[in-house]
């Protein structure tokens, strides 16, 4: 993990807000919160706000603690919040998780708004999933609300929220990945251009999508201060109550694409199917990793059981759909310890913001204590034309343990990629991957799946 | 009116402009759903207290 932290410990994803910041001490991550904060520290603590907040599963529980400061000149303390499992980034959530993200950030308003404190800034990266739930992870988000003046987060929450939420909705569920290439938002002028015309007959987007950007481009550097007017309290509810309502009515579910009904269509019996799962569970349990990566994970059926002993499982796939179903089923069952998100393995997450080191990327998360790789292989190495000793050396670099599925060129679903092109791999056999990934790794285990022509693999990196 | 303190993000002058623009309105949609409950409130019809740890997101 490189360039992870300045020279005083300081996080590179924490530099804008002067009220304080993270920094990480002997492995530990602390928040210093500045005296400039005192005030809004102080009555976000006392006015039972951050108690209701954590109760609800909405903010993110901290602990003061008795830890030197990392720049001990501005410091009012040093507070140890909670550790979040994995950070994700708003491009690599399905629809619903960044719905319920957004309603997550509005809700805390509505609640802030109760105790005279607002929220100041409302970007989707402050918010993760804890405990399979939307929740605010920058304590120090918060500041006094003083009654007549609008909301100093309205822009950032339509750039981060509400653009990137009817266009996924309303045009293309793939738009989301528009989140990556603009770090702050969707620009509102874009989502007011892409937006399907009749969105101008929908009162919330109209206004906050589409007259947004209008007032945007007409009174942009214009100085508010020499303008007449006030925002009641009423009126700020108001605001809330209708992006709340513009939220809600944006919905998007999966039809059948590609992978939505994968498991439907897939050519192993149930018997191979239960015998994928023995040995994913009997190797997890052997390993008992703390972290686990599941990279094509479908709608996550395998990540569920790799996740059966309560370890921490993300769960990663190419198609919104699969993710989309795996979040939902997650929320329906509560289960607090998996985590569906979005990820093309042929291009991952790369690191981006102020010097490539504000988000990280996909392997700079890493690496996982185990990865599995299930059916997806022949994706890479046929689909992608990647070559088998470039994959061994990328699932070195994401995890200590492997536990990897070779399906080979007699598989139904390997005769479809190669049914419109040239075979160019002739080392794509089993003894082929075996010498490929000897290089990187130590073969603990080799199974032929019962009813199947497929092996898996227990590998430990050497 | 006069803002104080400036916020260490930009709002926008637009963002804060079009706020301000459309607050009565806002503000208007909140009174009529109050008395709105009020008056259903006279003809018997329950409405939904706000309750802070009842409201969750999931719906």
């Amino acid at each position: 993990m490189p360039n992870r932290k300045t020279n005083n410990g300081q996080l590179p994803a924490s530099f804008r807000d002067p009220s304080g910041f993270l920094f990480s001490q002997g492995g530990t991550l602390y928040r210093q919160v500045n005296r400039a904060y005192e005030q809004e520290y102080a009555r976000l603590m006392d006015s039972g706000l951050y108690e209701k907040l954590v109760k609800a599963g909405l903010l993110i529980p901290h602990v003061e603690v008795e830890q030197e400061p990392a720049e001990s000149e501005a410091a009012l303390r040093v507070i140890q919040p909670e550790r979040v499992p994995f950070i994700s980034h708003p491009y690599e959530w399905s629809f619903g998780q960044l719905k319920d993200a957004a309603l997550a950030t509005l809700a805390i308003q509505k609640r802030a708004l109760k105790q005279d404190m607002s929220l100041k800034d409302a970007s989707a990266y402050n918010i993760q999933f804890v405990r399979g739930k939307a929740t605010l992870i920058d304590t120090l988000s918060f500041e006094l609300y003083k009654e007549g003046e609008p909301w100093v987060a309205y822009r950032q929450f339509c750039q981060h929220f509400l653009a990137p939420l009817a266009l996924m909705a309303l045009t293309d569920v793939r738009l989301n990945q528009l989140l990556r290439v603009y770090i702050d938002g969707v620009p509102l002028d874009l989502a007011s251009e892409l937006l399907p015309s009749k969105t101008r007959f929908n009162f919330g987007l109209l206004t906050h999508i589409h007259l947004h950007a209008g007032a945007q481009r007409r009174y942009s550097g214009e100085e508010v201060k020499s303008r007449r007017g006030s925002m009641s309290r009423q009126a700020m509810i108001g605001l809330i109550d209708s992006l709340i309502a513009s939220v809600q009515k944006l919905d998007w579910t999966p039809r059948g694409t590609e992978w939505g009904n994968y498991y439907d269509i897939t050519n192993y019996s149930d018997a191979a199917f239960e015998h994928k799962k023995e040995l994913v569970r009997a190797w997890t349990e052997r390993i008992q990793p703390a972290l686990v990566w599941d990279l094509g994970a479908n709608n996550g059926i395998f990540s569920r059981v790799a996740g059966e002993s309560g370890l921490y499982v993300v769960s990663f796939d190419i198609d919104p759909a699969a993710v989309e179903q795996n979040y939902r089923q997650a929320k329906k069952d509560k289960t607090g310890n998996l985590l569906p998100l979005l990820l093309d393995l042929t291009n991952p997450s790369p690191a981006i913001g102020w010097a490539n080191r504000e988000r990280e990327s996909f392997g700079g998360r890493g690496p996982a204590d185990l990865v599995l790789a299930l059916a997806v292989i022949h994706h890479l190495a046929i689909s992608n034309n990647v070559p088998l000793p470039q994959l061994a050396e990328f699932f070195a670099g994401t995890g200590r343990w492997l536990v990897i599925e070779f399906v080979p060129k007699s598989d139904s679903q390997v005769k479809k990629l190669l049914a419109s092109r040239k075979d160019i791999f002739p080392t794509y056999v089993r003894e082929g991957f075996e010498t490929a990934f000897k290089r990187n790794f130590k073969i603990h285990e080799a199974v032929e799946v019962r009813e199947s022509e497929r092996v898996l693999y227990l590998m430990e990196r050497v | 009116m006069h803002y104080t303190p400036l916020p260490y993000l930009d709002p926008g002058s637009g963002s804060f402009l079009l706020q301000l623009a459309i607050a009565a309105l806002l503000g208007l949609g909140v009174a009529i759903r109050a008395s709105w409950g009020r008056i259903k409130g006279w003809f018997g019809v329950k409405t939904k207290p706000e309750d802070d740890d009842a409201e969750s997101q999931d719906e």
